[in-house]
Protein backbone atom coordinates (compact mmCIF):
# COMPACT_ATOMS: atom_id res chain seq x y z
CA UNK A 1 0.00 0.00 0.00
CA UNK A 2 1.53 3.34 -1.01
CA UNK A 3 0.98 5.99 1.61
CA UNK A 4 -0.01 9.54 0.78
CA UNK A 5 1.34 11.27 3.86
CA UNK A 6 -0.29 14.56 2.90
CA UNK A 7 -3.79 13.22 3.59
CA UNK A 8 -5.53 11.13 6.23
CA UNK A 9 -5.85 7.43 5.37
CA UNK A 10 -8.55 6.71 2.78
CA UNK A 11 -11.90 6.32 4.49
CA UNK A 12 -12.53 2.64 3.77
CA UNK A 13 -8.99 1.52 4.62
CA UNK A 14 -9.11 3.50 7.86
CA UNK A 15 -12.56 2.25 8.83
CA UNK A 16 -11.49 -1.33 8.07
CA UNK A 17 -8.41 -1.02 10.29
CA UNK A 18 -10.52 0.43 13.13
CA UNK A 19 -13.11 -2.32 12.57
CA UNK A 20 -10.47 -5.05 12.88
CA UNK A 21 -9.04 -3.52 16.03
CA UNK A 22 -12.44 -2.95 17.63
CA UNK A 23 -14.08 -6.25 16.75
CA UNK A 24 -12.01 -8.47 19.02
CA UNK A 25 -12.19 -5.98 21.85
CA UNK A 26 -15.94 -5.86 21.48
CA UNK A 27 -16.57 -9.61 21.31
CA UNK A 28 -14.55 -10.63 24.35
CA UNK A 29 -16.11 -8.34 26.92
CA UNK A 30 -18.41 -8.74 29.90
CA UNK A 31 -20.97 -6.68 27.98
CA UNK A 32 -20.98 -9.23 25.15
CA UNK A 33 -21.37 -12.06 27.63
CA UNK A 34 -24.49 -10.42 29.10
CA UNK A 35 -25.78 -9.53 25.64
CA UNK A 36 -25.25 -13.05 24.34
CA UNK A 37 -27.52 -14.27 27.15
CA UNK A 38 -30.11 -11.59 26.36
CA UNK A 39 -29.98 -12.22 22.61
CA UNK A 40 -29.76 -16.00 22.94
CA UNK A 41 -32.64 -16.40 25.39
CA UNK A 42 -35.19 -17.32 22.67
CA UNK A 43 -33.28 -20.56 22.13
CA UNK A 44 -34.16 -21.44 25.72
CA UNK A 45 -37.82 -20.49 25.09
CA UNK A 46 -37.85 -22.79 22.09
CA UNK A 47 -36.24 -25.66 23.99
CA UNK A 48 -38.77 -25.26 26.83
CA UNK A 49 -41.58 -25.24 24.28
CA UNK A 50 -40.30 -28.48 22.76
CA UNK A 51 -40.06 -30.01 26.23
CA UNK A 52 -43.66 -28.94 26.88
CA UNK A 53 -44.72 -30.70 23.71
CA UNK A 54 -42.69 -33.77 24.59
CA UNK A 55 -44.40 -33.87 27.99
CA UNK A 56 -47.71 -33.76 26.12
CA UNK A 57 -48.82 -30.59 27.90
CA UNK A 58 -51.21 -28.49 25.85
CA UNK A 59 -49.40 -25.38 24.53
CA UNK A 60 -51.27 -22.08 24.52
CA UNK A 61 -49.54 -20.92 21.34
CA UNK A 62 -48.75 -22.67 18.12
CA UNK A 63 -45.01 -23.02 17.44
CA UNK A 64 -45.20 -20.62 14.49
CA UNK A 65 -47.04 -18.04 16.59
CA UNK A 66 -44.46 -18.39 19.35
CA UNK A 67 -41.71 -17.85 16.79
CA UNK A 68 -43.56 -14.77 15.49
CA UNK A 69 -43.79 -13.38 19.03
CA UNK A 70 -40.11 -14.02 19.60
CA UNK A 71 -39.23 -12.02 16.51
CA UNK A 72 -41.74 -9.20 16.84
CA UNK A 73 -42.03 -8.74 20.58
CA UNK A 74 -38.86 -10.16 22.07
CA UNK A 75 -36.30 -9.12 19.48
CA UNK A 76 -37.69 -6.14 17.57
CA UNK A 77 -39.46 -4.44 20.46
CA UNK A 78 -37.08 -5.22 23.33
CA UNK A 79 -33.80 -7.10 22.93
CA UNK A 80 -32.54 -5.40 19.76
CA UNK A 81 -33.09 -1.82 20.98
CA UNK A 82 -31.67 -2.65 24.41
CA UNK A 83 -28.57 -4.32 23.01
CA UNK A 84 -28.16 -1.40 20.59
CA UNK A 85 -28.46 1.04 23.49
CA UNK A 86 -25.80 -0.62 25.60
CA UNK A 87 -23.36 -1.23 22.76
CA UNK A 88 -23.74 1.86 20.62
CA UNK A 89 -23.74 4.49 23.36
CA UNK A 90 -20.45 2.96 24.55
CA UNK A 91 -18.71 2.86 21.16
CA UNK A 92 -16.71 6.02 21.80
CA UNK A 93 -17.41 6.35 25.54
CA UNK A 94 -15.47 3.15 26.30
CA UNK A 95 -12.40 4.44 24.48
CA UNK A 96 -12.67 7.73 26.33
CA UNK A 97 -13.17 6.06 29.69
CA UNK A 98 -10.17 3.78 29.15
CA UNK A 99 -8.26 6.73 27.66
CA UNK A 100 -7.32 4.62 24.63
CA UNK A 101 -8.98 7.21 22.40
CA UNK A 102 -5.63 9.04 22.39
CA UNK A 103 -4.10 6.19 20.38
CA UNK A 104 -6.82 6.55 17.75
CA UNK A 105 -6.64 10.34 17.65
CA UNK A 106 -2.88 10.33 17.11
CA UNK A 107 -3.09 8.33 13.89
CA UNK A 108 -3.79 9.76 10.43
CA UNK A 109 -7.48 8.89 10.63
CA UNK A 110 -10.46 11.12 10.16
CA UNK A 111 -12.80 10.93 13.09
CA UNK A 112 -15.60 9.84 10.75
CA UNK A 113 -13.59 6.77 9.75
CA UNK A 114 -13.00 5.92 13.43
CA UNK A 115 -16.71 6.19 14.13
CA UNK A 116 -17.77 4.13 11.11
CA UNK A 117 -15.16 1.46 11.83
CA UNK A 118 -16.42 1.12 15.37
CA UNK A 119 -20.05 1.14 14.23
CA UNK A 120 -19.30 -1.65 11.77
CA UNK A 121 -17.71 -3.67 14.59
CA UNK A 122 -20.82 -3.09 16.72
CA UNK A 123 -23.10 -4.21 13.89
CA UNK A 124 -21.01 -7.33 13.22
CA UNK A 125 -20.95 -8.24 16.91
CA UNK A 126 -24.64 -7.81 17.60
CA UNK A 127 -25.77 -9.45 14.38
CA UNK A 128 -23.46 -12.41 14.89
CA UNK A 129 -24.77 -12.85 18.44
CA UNK A 130 -28.41 -12.63 17.35
CA UNK A 131 -28.91 -14.26 13.98
CA UNK A 132 -27.68 -17.75 14.97
CA UNK A 133 -29.99 -17.69 18.01
CA UNK A 134 -32.86 -16.56 15.81
CA UNK A 135 -32.17 -19.34 13.29
CA UNK A 136 -31.92 -22.00 16.00
CA UNK A 137 -35.20 -20.84 17.58
CA UNK A 138 -36.82 -20.93 14.15
CA UNK A 139 -35.62 -24.48 13.50
CA UNK A 140 -36.59 -25.74 16.96
CA UNK A 141 -40.10 -24.30 16.70
CA UNK A 142 -40.97 -24.93 13.06
CA UNK A 143 -39.61 -28.47 13.09
CA UNK A 144 -42.32 -29.57 15.53
CA UNK A 145 -44.23 -30.49 12.39
CA UNK A 146 -41.21 -32.09 10.80
CA UNK A 147 -39.29 -30.84 7.83
CA UNK A 148 -42.51 -29.90 6.13
CA UNK A 149 -43.14 -27.31 8.83
CA UNK A 150 -39.64 -25.93 8.41
CA UNK A 151 -40.04 -25.70 4.65
CA UNK A 152 -43.44 -24.01 4.94
CA UNK A 153 -42.10 -21.24 7.17
CA UNK A 154 -38.61 -20.98 5.69
CA UNK A 155 -39.48 -17.90 3.62
CA UNK A 156 -39.96 -15.90 6.83
CA UNK A 157 -36.49 -16.48 8.22
CA UNK A 158 -34.42 -14.30 5.84
CA UNK A 159 -36.97 -11.53 6.16
CA UNK A 160 -36.87 -11.71 9.96
CA UNK A 161 -33.09 -11.72 9.92
CA UNK A 162 -33.13 -8.69 7.66
CA UNK A 163 -35.54 -6.82 9.95
CA UNK A 164 -33.48 -7.63 13.04
CA UNK A 165 -30.33 -6.45 11.25
CA UNK A 166 -32.09 -3.26 10.20
CA UNK A 167 -33.19 -2.79 13.80
CA UNK A 168 -29.59 -3.03 15.00
CA UNK A 169 -28.51 -0.53 12.34
CA UNK A 170 -31.25 2.03 12.95
CA UNK A 171 -31.26 1.90 16.74
CA UNK A 172 -27.47 1.59 16.76
CA UNK A 173 -27.04 4.71 14.65
CA UNK A 174 -29.44 6.66 16.86
CA UNK A 175 -27.69 5.56 20.05
CA UNK A 176 -24.27 6.20 18.53
CA UNK A 177 -25.44 9.77 17.96
CA UNK A 178 -26.65 10.01 21.57
CA UNK A 179 -23.38 8.51 22.79
CA UNK A 180 -21.32 11.07 20.93
CA UNK A 181 -23.53 14.07 21.66
CA UNK A 182 -24.38 13.47 25.32
CA UNK A 183 -22.22 12.91 28.35
CA UNK A 184 -24.68 10.43 29.90
CA UNK A 185 -26.67 8.88 27.06
CA UNK A 186 -28.10 5.74 28.68
CA UNK A 187 -30.99 7.36 30.59
CA UNK A 188 -32.17 9.41 27.58
CA UNK A 189 -31.84 6.22 25.53
CA UNK A 190 -33.99 4.24 27.96
CA UNK A 191 -36.57 7.05 27.99
CA UNK A 192 -36.62 6.95 24.20
CA UNK A 193 -37.14 3.19 24.17
CA UNK A 194 -39.74 2.88 26.89
CA UNK A 195 -41.62 6.16 26.60
CA UNK A 196 -41.18 7.65 23.16
CA UNK A 197 -41.46 4.34 21.37
CA UNK A 198 -44.89 3.80 22.99
CA UNK A 199 -46.19 6.24 20.39
CA UNK A 200 -46.31 3.17 18.19
CA UNK A 201 -49.63 2.33 19.89
CA UNK A 202 -51.14 5.76 19.26
CA UNK A 203 -53.65 6.43 16.52
CA UNK A 204 -53.02 8.48 13.41
CA UNK A 205 -49.58 9.31 12.16
CA UNK A 206 -47.86 9.31 15.56
CA UNK A 207 -46.42 5.78 15.13
CA UNK A 208 -44.43 7.16 12.20
CA UNK A 209 -42.33 9.03 14.74
CA UNK A 210 -41.03 5.75 16.16
CA UNK A 211 -38.47 3.33 14.80
CA UNK A 212 -40.37 0.31 16.00
CA UNK A 213 -43.43 1.07 13.83
CA UNK A 214 -41.32 1.00 10.68
CA UNK A 215 -39.55 -2.16 11.74
CA UNK A 216 -42.78 -3.99 12.59
CA UNK A 217 -44.27 -3.01 9.28
CA UNK A 218 -41.59 -5.04 7.57
CA UNK A 219 -42.50 -8.18 9.50
CA UNK A 220 -45.07 -10.65 8.29
CA UNK A 221 -45.94 -11.83 11.81
CA UNK A 222 -49.34 -10.54 12.91
CA UNK A 223 -51.37 -10.66 16.16
CA UNK A 224 -51.85 -14.10 17.53
CA UNK A 225 -54.78 -13.61 19.88
CA UNK A 226 -56.71 -11.04 21.88
CA UNK A 227 -55.24 -9.57 25.03
CA UNK A 228 -52.63 -7.09 26.11
CA UNK A 229 -49.86 -8.40 23.87
CA UNK A 230 -52.16 -8.34 20.92
CA UNK A 231 -53.22 -4.77 21.61
CA UNK A 232 -49.60 -3.67 21.88
CA UNK A 233 -48.98 -5.55 18.74
CA UNK A 234 -51.62 -4.03 16.50
CA UNK A 235 -50.43 -0.72 15.12
CA UNK A 236 -51.31 0.12 11.57
CA UNK A 237 -49.04 -1.45 9.00
CA UNK A 238 -46.97 1.07 7.07
CA UNK A 239 -45.95 0.42 3.46
CA UNK A 240 -42.93 -1.91 3.29
CA UNK A 241 -41.00 0.14 0.73
CA UNK A 242 -41.50 3.30 2.72
CA UNK A 243 -40.48 1.50 5.92
CA UNK A 244 -37.27 0.30 4.38
CA UNK A 245 -36.47 3.77 3.03
CA UNK A 246 -37.20 5.44 6.36
CA UNK A 247 -35.03 3.00 8.30
CA UNK A 248 -32.12 3.42 5.91
CA UNK A 249 -32.58 7.18 6.07
CA UNK A 250 -32.69 7.21 9.89
CA UNK A 251 -29.51 5.10 9.99
CA UNK A 252 -27.69 7.30 7.50
CA UNK A 253 -28.81 10.59 9.02
CA UNK A 254 -27.97 9.57 12.59
CA UNK A 255 -24.55 8.28 11.57
CA UNK A 256 -23.79 11.42 9.58
CA UNK A 257 -24.81 13.64 12.51
CA UNK A 258 -22.80 11.47 14.89
CA UNK A 259 -19.74 11.82 12.65
CA UNK A 260 -20.11 15.62 12.61
CA UNK A 261 -20.55 15.78 16.39
CA UNK A 262 -17.61 13.43 16.96
CA UNK A 263 -15.33 15.45 14.67
CA UNK A 264 -16.10 18.65 16.55
CA UNK A 265 -16.01 17.35 20.08
CA UNK A 266 -12.99 17.63 22.33
CA UNK A 267 -12.27 14.87 24.77
CA UNK A 268 -10.51 16.17 27.86
CA UNK A 269 -9.18 13.04 29.51
CA UNK A 270 -8.91 13.24 33.26
CA UNK A 271 -5.47 12.39 34.57
CA UNK B 1 15.96 27.04 12.58
CA UNK B 2 12.75 26.00 10.80
CA UNK B 3 10.05 25.44 13.39
CA UNK B 4 7.92 22.30 13.07
CA UNK B 5 5.90 23.38 16.09
CA UNK B 6 4.57 26.89 16.53
CA UNK B 7 2.36 28.40 19.17
CA UNK B 8 1.26 31.97 18.68
CA UNK B 9 -0.38 33.59 21.71
CA UNK B 10 -2.03 30.26 22.44
CA UNK B 11 -4.22 29.94 25.49
CA UNK B 12 -6.31 27.12 26.75
CA UNK B 13 -8.71 27.07 29.64
CA UNK B 14 -10.93 24.40 31.15
CA UNK B 15 -14.00 26.26 32.34
CA UNK B 16 -12.68 28.97 34.64
CA UNK B 17 -9.22 27.37 34.99
CA UNK B 18 -6.45 28.66 32.74
CA UNK B 19 -4.15 25.79 31.86
CA UNK B 20 -2.02 27.61 29.31
CA UNK B 21 -1.88 31.36 29.12
CA UNK B 22 -0.83 33.38 26.07
CA UNK B 23 2.06 31.12 25.07
CA UNK B 24 4.22 31.90 22.06
CA UNK B 25 6.94 29.42 21.15
CA UNK B 26 8.65 27.96 18.09
CA UNK B 27 10.31 24.55 18.29
CA UNK B 28 12.60 23.18 15.61
CA UNK B 29 14.74 20.07 15.09
CA UNK B 30 16.57 18.54 18.04
CA UNK B 31 15.38 17.71 21.53
CA UNK B 32 13.54 20.36 23.51
CA UNK B 33 12.69 19.78 27.13
CA UNK B 34 9.40 20.99 28.48
CA UNK B 35 10.10 21.40 32.12
CA UNK B 36 7.74 22.33 34.90
CA UNK B 37 6.15 21.03 38.08
CA UNK B 38 2.96 18.97 37.98
CA UNK B 39 0.00 21.14 36.99
CA UNK B 40 2.25 23.70 35.27
CA UNK B 41 0.57 23.19 31.89
CA UNK B 42 3.05 20.80 30.23
CA UNK B 43 0.48 18.19 29.31
CA UNK B 44 -1.93 20.83 28.01
CA UNK B 45 0.92 22.25 25.92
CA UNK B 46 1.58 18.81 24.42
CA UNK B 47 -2.11 18.05 23.91
CA UNK B 48 -2.54 21.30 22.03
CA UNK B 49 0.47 20.51 19.86
CA UNK B 50 -0.77 16.95 19.31
CA UNK B 51 -4.18 18.24 18.23
CA UNK B 52 -5.97 16.57 21.13
CA UNK B 53 -7.33 19.90 22.28
CA UNK B 54 -8.20 23.06 20.40
CA UNK B 55 -6.72 26.31 21.65
CA UNK B 56 -9.27 28.55 23.35
CA UNK B 57 -7.41 31.47 21.85
CA UNK B 58 -4.43 31.93 19.56
CA UNK B 59 -2.92 29.48 17.14
CA UNK B 60 -1.08 26.17 17.35
CA UNK B 61 0.58 24.79 14.23
CA UNK B 62 2.24 21.45 13.69
CA UNK B 63 4.28 20.85 10.52
CA UNK B 64 2.76 24.00 9.06
CA UNK B 65 -0.87 22.98 9.65
CA UNK B 66 -3.32 23.78 12.40
CA UNK B 67 -2.72 21.13 15.03
CA UNK B 68 -6.44 20.75 15.77
CA UNK B 69 -8.32 18.93 13.02
CA UNK B 70 -5.36 17.86 10.85
CA UNK B 71 -5.10 14.09 11.31
CA UNK B 72 -2.86 13.79 8.24
CA UNK B 73 0.09 15.15 10.26
CA UNK B 74 0.17 11.91 12.23
CA UNK B 75 1.87 10.18 9.31
CA UNK B 76 4.85 12.27 10.42
CA UNK B 77 4.24 12.71 14.13
CA UNK B 78 4.60 10.21 16.97
CA UNK B 79 2.96 10.76 20.32
CA UNK B 80 3.81 9.03 23.58
CA UNK B 81 0.98 10.18 25.88
CA UNK B 82 1.29 10.41 29.62
CA UNK B 83 -1.82 8.33 30.23
CA UNK B 84 -1.16 4.67 30.97
CA UNK B 85 -3.88 3.44 28.63
CA UNK B 86 -3.91 0.34 26.45
CA UNK B 87 -6.27 -2.21 25.00
CA UNK B 88 -5.22 -4.52 27.78
CA UNK B 89 -6.19 -7.76 26.07
CA UNK B 90 -3.65 -7.23 23.30
CA UNK B 91 -0.06 -8.39 23.42
CA UNK B 92 2.68 -5.83 22.85
CA UNK B 93 3.10 -7.20 19.33
CA UNK B 94 -0.63 -6.97 18.52
CA UNK B 95 -0.77 -3.45 19.94
CA UNK B 96 2.02 -2.24 17.68
CA UNK B 97 0.63 -4.05 14.63
CA UNK B 98 -2.80 -2.51 15.22
CA UNK B 99 -1.44 1.01 15.48
CA UNK B 100 0.80 0.56 12.43
CA UNK B 101 -2.21 -0.66 10.44
CA UNK B 102 -4.00 2.48 11.55
CA UNK B 103 -1.09 4.45 10.10
CA UNK B 104 -1.59 2.87 6.69
CA UNK B 105 1.22 0.36 6.33
CA UNK B 106 0.71 -2.97 4.64
CA UNK B 107 0.95 -6.17 6.67
CA UNK B 108 4.58 -7.00 5.86
CA UNK B 109 5.68 -3.45 6.62
CA UNK B 110 3.69 -3.46 9.87
CA UNK B 111 5.52 -6.58 10.99
CA UNK B 112 8.92 -5.23 10.03
CA UNK B 113 8.34 -1.94 11.79
CA UNK B 114 6.77 -3.50 14.87
CA UNK B 115 9.77 -5.76 15.31
CA UNK B 116 12.23 -2.89 14.80
CA UNK B 117 10.40 -0.70 17.31
CA UNK B 118 10.27 -3.47 19.93
CA UNK B 119 13.99 -4.05 19.47
CA UNK B 120 14.60 -0.32 19.96
CA UNK B 121 12.91 -0.39 23.36
CA UNK B 122 14.27 -3.83 24.26
CA UNK B 123 10.86 -5.44 24.47
CA UNK B 124 11.07 -8.06 21.74
CA UNK B 125 11.35 -11.03 24.15
CA UNK B 126 8.08 -9.97 25.82
CA UNK B 127 6.22 -9.21 22.60
CA UNK B 128 3.76 -12.10 22.93
CA UNK B 129 2.76 -11.30 26.50
CA UNK B 130 -0.46 -9.43 27.14
CA UNK B 131 0.06 -5.78 27.99
CA UNK B 132 -2.12 -6.33 31.07
CA UNK B 133 0.75 -8.42 32.45
CA UNK B 134 3.47 -5.87 31.70
CA UNK B 135 5.26 -3.98 34.48
CA UNK B 136 4.97 -0.19 34.63
CA UNK B 137 8.33 0.19 32.88
CA UNK B 138 7.39 -2.26 30.11
CA UNK B 139 4.11 -0.44 29.54
CA UNK B 140 6.02 2.79 29.26
CA UNK B 141 8.39 1.20 26.74
CA UNK B 142 5.65 -0.26 24.55
CA UNK B 143 4.02 3.18 24.54
CA UNK B 144 7.29 4.65 23.38
CA UNK B 145 7.63 1.93 20.73
CA UNK B 146 4.26 2.83 19.18
CA UNK B 147 5.36 6.46 18.97
CA UNK B 148 8.57 5.50 17.16
CA UNK B 149 7.36 2.66 14.97
CA UNK B 150 6.26 4.73 11.98
CA UNK B 151 9.56 6.65 11.97
CA UNK B 152 8.09 10.10 12.59
CA UNK B 153 9.81 13.45 12.02
CA UNK B 154 8.23 14.92 15.13
CA UNK B 155 8.01 13.17 18.49
CA UNK B 156 5.93 14.39 21.39
CA UNK B 157 6.91 12.51 24.53
CA UNK B 158 5.01 13.16 27.74
CA UNK B 159 7.04 11.94 30.73
CA UNK B 160 8.57 9.11 28.65
CA UNK B 161 10.85 7.57 31.27
CA UNK B 162 8.39 7.72 34.15
CA UNK B 163 8.30 4.35 35.93
CA UNK B 164 11.27 2.86 34.06
CA UNK B 165 14.09 1.09 35.86
CA UNK B 166 17.53 2.76 35.72
CA UNK B 167 18.86 0.62 32.87
CA UNK B 168 15.91 1.30 30.58
CA UNK B 169 15.82 4.93 31.68
CA UNK B 170 19.42 5.24 30.48
CA UNK B 171 18.62 3.44 27.21
CA UNK B 172 15.62 5.64 26.56
CA UNK B 173 17.59 8.80 27.24
CA UNK B 174 20.26 7.63 24.79
CA UNK B 175 17.60 6.76 22.21
CA UNK B 176 15.95 10.18 22.47
CA UNK B 177 19.33 11.91 22.17
CA UNK B 178 20.19 9.85 19.10
CA UNK B 179 16.84 10.58 17.45
CA UNK B 180 17.37 14.27 18.18
CA UNK B 181 20.81 14.18 16.60
CA UNK B 182 19.26 12.59 13.49
CA UNK B 183 17.36 15.85 13.02
CA UNK B 184 13.95 14.96 14.36
CA UNK B 185 11.97 17.49 16.31
CA UNK B 186 11.41 16.06 19.77
CA UNK B 187 9.58 17.61 22.68
CA UNK B 188 10.03 15.82 25.99
CA UNK B 189 8.03 16.90 28.98
CA UNK B 190 9.12 16.19 32.50
CA UNK B 191 8.92 17.58 35.99
CA UNK B 192 12.43 16.28 36.67
CA UNK B 193 15.26 18.55 35.67
CA UNK B 194 17.80 15.78 35.75
CA UNK B 195 15.80 13.73 33.24
CA UNK B 196 15.50 16.59 30.80
CA UNK B 197 19.10 17.60 31.28
CA UNK B 198 20.22 14.09 30.35
CA UNK B 199 18.50 14.46 26.97
CA UNK B 200 19.01 18.08 26.01
CA UNK B 201 20.27 21.48 27.04
CA UNK B 202 17.41 23.33 25.36
CA UNK B 203 14.45 23.79 27.67
CA UNK B 204 11.17 25.62 27.93
CA UNK B 205 10.28 26.27 31.53
CA UNK B 206 6.55 26.16 32.12
CA UNK B 207 4.93 27.42 35.26
CA UNK B 208 1.32 28.35 35.97
CA UNK B 209 0.47 28.00 32.29
CA UNK B 210 3.13 30.38 31.07
CA UNK B 211 6.54 29.97 29.49
CA UNK B 212 8.69 31.29 32.29
CA UNK B 213 12.03 30.96 30.53
CA UNK B 214 13.50 29.47 27.40
CA UNK B 215 17.11 28.52 26.87
CA UNK B 216 20.00 26.55 28.31
CA UNK B 217 19.32 24.07 31.05
CA UNK B 218 22.68 24.78 32.80
CA UNK B 219 21.42 27.96 34.37
CA UNK B 220 18.58 26.05 35.95
CA UNK B 221 20.98 23.34 36.95
CA UNK B 222 23.01 25.81 38.97
CA UNK B 223 19.89 26.68 40.87
CA UNK B 224 18.77 23.13 41.39
CA UNK B 225 22.11 22.15 42.89
CA UNK B 226 21.11 24.26 45.85
CA UNK B 227 18.10 21.99 46.41
CA UNK B 228 18.53 18.27 47.15
CA UNK B 229 17.02 16.03 44.49
CA UNK B 230 14.59 13.40 45.81
CA UNK B 231 14.29 9.94 44.25
CA UNK B 232 11.92 7.19 45.37
CA UNK B 233 13.03 3.66 44.42
CA UNK B 234 11.08 0.41 44.64
CA UNK B 235 13.36 -2.62 44.83
CA UNK B 236 13.26 -6.26 45.84
CA UNK B 237 16.20 -5.55 48.14
CA UNK B 238 15.78 -1.97 49.36
CA UNK B 239 18.72 -2.31 51.78
CA UNK B 240 21.07 -2.95 48.85
CA UNK B 241 19.81 0.27 47.23
CA UNK B 242 20.29 2.14 50.52
CA UNK B 243 23.87 0.83 50.87
CA UNK B 244 24.73 2.04 47.37
CA UNK B 245 23.14 5.42 48.10
CA UNK B 246 24.93 5.90 51.41
CA UNK B 247 28.25 5.15 49.69
CA UNK B 248 27.62 8.09 47.33
CA UNK B 249 29.14 11.31 48.75
CA UNK B 250 26.39 13.64 47.50
CA UNK B 251 23.56 11.75 49.21
CA UNK B 252 21.99 13.82 51.96
CA UNK B 253 19.45 11.37 53.39
CA UNK B 254 18.04 7.86 52.95
CA UNK B 255 14.73 6.68 54.37
CA UNK B 256 12.67 3.49 54.04
CA UNK B 257 9.00 3.60 53.03
CA UNK B 258 6.27 2.08 55.18
CA UNK B 259 5.49 -0.62 52.58
CA UNK B 260 8.97 -2.08 52.84
CA UNK B 261 9.95 -2.07 49.16
CA UNK B 262 10.48 1.67 48.79
CA UNK B 263 13.55 3.75 49.63
CA UNK B 264 13.57 7.53 49.38
CA UNK B 265 16.93 9.16 48.74
CA UNK B 266 17.91 12.84 48.70
CA UNK B 267 21.02 13.86 46.78
CA UNK B 268 22.73 17.09 45.83
CA UNK B 269 24.14 15.45 42.68
CA UNK B 270 21.44 13.51 40.82
CA UNK B 271 23.92 12.35 38.15
CA UNK B 272 26.06 10.64 40.73
CA UNK B 273 23.06 9.06 42.43
CA UNK B 274 21.55 7.69 39.20
CA UNK B 275 24.93 6.21 38.22
CA UNK B 276 25.16 4.47 41.60
CA UNK B 277 21.60 3.16 41.27
CA UNK B 278 22.30 1.86 37.81
CA UNK B 279 25.27 -0.12 39.16
CA UNK B 280 23.11 -1.99 41.69
CA UNK B 281 19.87 -2.10 39.67
CA UNK B 282 20.02 -5.79 38.82
CA UNK B 283 21.46 -6.98 42.14
CA UNK B 284 18.84 -5.06 44.14
CA UNK B 285 16.00 -5.86 41.76
CA UNK B 286 15.09 -2.23 41.13
CA UNK B 287 11.62 -2.25 39.60
CA UNK B 288 10.46 1.33 39.56
CA UNK B 289 11.67 4.79 40.45
CA UNK B 290 10.26 8.27 40.32
CA UNK B 291 11.18 11.70 41.48
CA UNK B 292 8.73 13.90 43.34
CA UNK B 293 8.97 17.46 42.11
CA UNK B 294 9.21 19.40 45.33
CA UNK B 295 12.76 20.43 44.54
CA UNK B 296 11.79 21.74 41.11
CA UNK B 297 8.85 23.52 42.65
CA UNK B 298 11.22 25.35 44.95
CA UNK B 299 13.40 26.35 42.01
CA UNK B 300 10.33 27.71 40.22
CA UNK B 301 9.33 29.65 43.30
CA UNK B 302 12.82 31.08 43.33
CA UNK B 303 12.63 31.99 39.62
CA UNK B 304 9.23 33.60 39.95
CA UNK B 305 10.31 35.67 42.91
CA UNK B 306 13.62 36.66 41.32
Amino acid sequence: MSRDTGRPLPFTAAARAVFTLSLEGMVWTRRSLVMSVLLGLPVLFAVLYRLTLAAKLPPSLSPVDLYGSIVAIYYVRNAVPLAALFYATALIADEVEQKTITHLFTRPLTRASILFGKFAAYAATTVSLTLPALAISFLLLTSTRGMEGVRAALGQLPRDMGVVTLGFLAYGALFTLLGVALRRPVIPGLLFLFLWELLVNMPGDLPRLTITAWLRSLLLHRPVEDGLLARIFTPGVLPAGESLAVLVLVTGACLALAAVAFARREYVLEQ
Amino acid sequence: MSACIELVRASRWYGPVIALNDVTAAIGPGVTGLLGPNGAGKSTFLKLVAGQLAPSQGEVRLLGRPAWGSPEVFHRVGVCPETDAFWEGLTGWQFLLALLRLTGFDEAECRRRAEAALIQVDLLPAKDRRIAGYSKGMRQRVKLAQALAHDPEVLLLDEPVSGMDPVNRRRTVDLVKRLGREGRTIVVSSHILHEVEAMTRRVLLVHNGRILAEGDVREIRDLIDEHPHTVAVRARDPRCVARAAVATPSVVSVSFGAEGEWVTIQSGRPDELYAALQDVAIEAGVGEMYSPDENLESVFRYLVER
